[in-house]
């Protein structure tokens, strides 16, 4: 096996068309893990923590841009990452994990469990994918296809994510549930975006991790807050409305009805976070 | 493949096999074996290395990511004339250390907060040391050894 840092995206790419059987490698916290009962052996692994083109966080005209390869250690440092997502990055693995593990690495990993995908989608951030034949942006919420499984051709590569301008604005929270706290694998994970104006919530999404194939959008529980107050009746109705959102199964981390009664208290907990949070009012 | 960095001070070159982990390249390659191995998966904190000063598991990384780093070891962290290093002293003096399999990643993962924080609070240790397991102490020890290292290191500077 070969283990080479092409320099930048070009290079990848030549390097994924020559390599016969190559797989991307950048924290290596899942990949070296799966790889190691040997059942797969990739004839190279490229590792891509070298390529400028992929890294950095910048507040553009458009929004705020995320490098795929910037550790979830450097996310949990930077200011101006909406909270949801700081919360969610700071709820992966340890500290010595979220020091090699990348935010792009969580998302193509695609587990149902990751700490960023309910965040992202409830930021409606776009995915922006580059191969050799140029470059195509996605929503997240159209990435995934099922438990490990992406939308990714074989010779594409996440090269950043960005979170529409429009989406800094408002409020957001996160939070998973898991059998300890830190280290830990999330049981469910829950999080909500809103914008809140005139003791109203004008915009809401919420999102949920580990209680389906790939991380979904509540569109019932939505339906129920978006146009009104956050209030303790309201929160209850959230919560009786998300059975219908999500299909959560019994597994080796937890029980059907185990996330199904911890899905609700999420909820709460993040609808109450994100509508109380101090600047919330537009 | 070739990888040039630097170990505990000392420039090394290597020419590795990729498949290899950092983990056994410090044991089975370099002879370093107070890097443990408890599970192989990350989880336990058991492998912890500095690398450019952050608290990495040496179990995660393939050999060639130490290319063009600076890795410390436990081996790495005693003073010039082979003293303890303080946050050593403070472990064995408050009484941190049983089996001793969890101590290397914490003494480490210890040096690498204080680096950054010289005077952490109990929840900021906690935070720290969250990606080290002990089987043995229930950690009330530890942090305690945290506390102490922090002084011993205030007073020195």
């Amino acid at each position: 096996m070969m283990y080479k840092f092409p320099g930048s995206l070009k290079e990848v790419m030549d390097d994924l068309d020559e390599a016969g059987d190559a797989k991307i490698i950048a924290g290596g916290t899942d990949l070296l893990i799966q790889l190691a009962d040997g059942t797969q052996k990739p004839d190279a692994l490229l590792d891509i923590t070298r390529i400028d083109e992929l890294k950095g966080i910048q507040l553009k005209e458009d929004g705020l841009t995320i490098g795929s390869t910037t550790t979830v250690a450097e996310l949990c440092r930077r200011n101006g990452i909406p909270r949801c997502l700081l919360q969610g990055a700071e709820s992966i693995g340890s500290p010595q994990v979220r020091n090699l593990a990348t935010i792009g690495g969580n998302i193509c990993n695609a587990s149902p469990c990751g700490d960023t995908l309910a965040p992202l989608l409830v930021l409606g951030a776009i995915f922006i994918i580059v191969s050799g034949g140029g470059t195509r942006e996605i929503a997240a919420e159209n990435f995934f296809k099922g438990p490990k499984a992406t939308i990714l051709e074989e010779m594409e590569i996440l090269k950043e994510i960005r979170i529409p301008k429009e989406n800094l604005q408002g409020t957001s929270s996160f939070r998973m549930i898991g059998k300890r706290k830190g280290q830990v694998i999330s049981q469910v994970n829950t999080a909500v975006w809103m914008i809140i104006e005139d003791e109203t919530v004008q915009d809401v999404r919420i999102s949920l991790g580990s209680v389906a194939p790939v991380p979904v959008r509540a569109f019932s529980a939505e339906k129920v807050i978006r146009g009104n107050p956050v209030t303790e009746e309201n929160i209850k109705e959230a919560q009786r409305a998300l059975k219908g959102d999500i299909s959560p199964i019994t597994d080796v981390r937890a029980s059907m009805n185990y996330r199904l009664t911890a899905s609700e208290a999420l909820l709460s907990d993040v609808l109450t976070e994100a509508w109380n949070a101090p600047g919330g009012r537009q | 493949m070739n990888i040039y960095f630097t170990c505990n001070g000392k420039q090394i070159s290597l020419d590795v096999d990729p498949g290899i982990r950092v983990l056994d390249l410090l044991r089975d390659v370099l002879n370093l074996y107070g890097t443990k191995e408890g599970c192989g998966r990350g989880e336990c904190g058991a492998c912890t290395i500095l690398m450019d000063g952050k608290a990495v598991n040496a179990c995660l990384m393939y050999a060639s990511k130490l290319d063009g780093r600076e890795v410390l070891t436990i081996e790495g962290i005693e003073g010039e004339d082979g003293a303890l290093h303080p946050v050593q002293e403070s472990f064995l003096e408050e009484g941190a250390i049983q089996c001793g399999f969890c101590t290397p990643g914490m003494v480490l993962s210890t040096k690498a907060l204080l680096d950054e924080l010289p005077e952490p609070d109990t929840k900021e240790i906690e935070e720290a040391l969250s990606g080290n397991m002990c089987r043995c102490t229930g950690y009330a020890k530890i942090i305690k050894a945290v506390e102490k290292s922090a002084e011993r290191l205030q007073e020195k500077s």
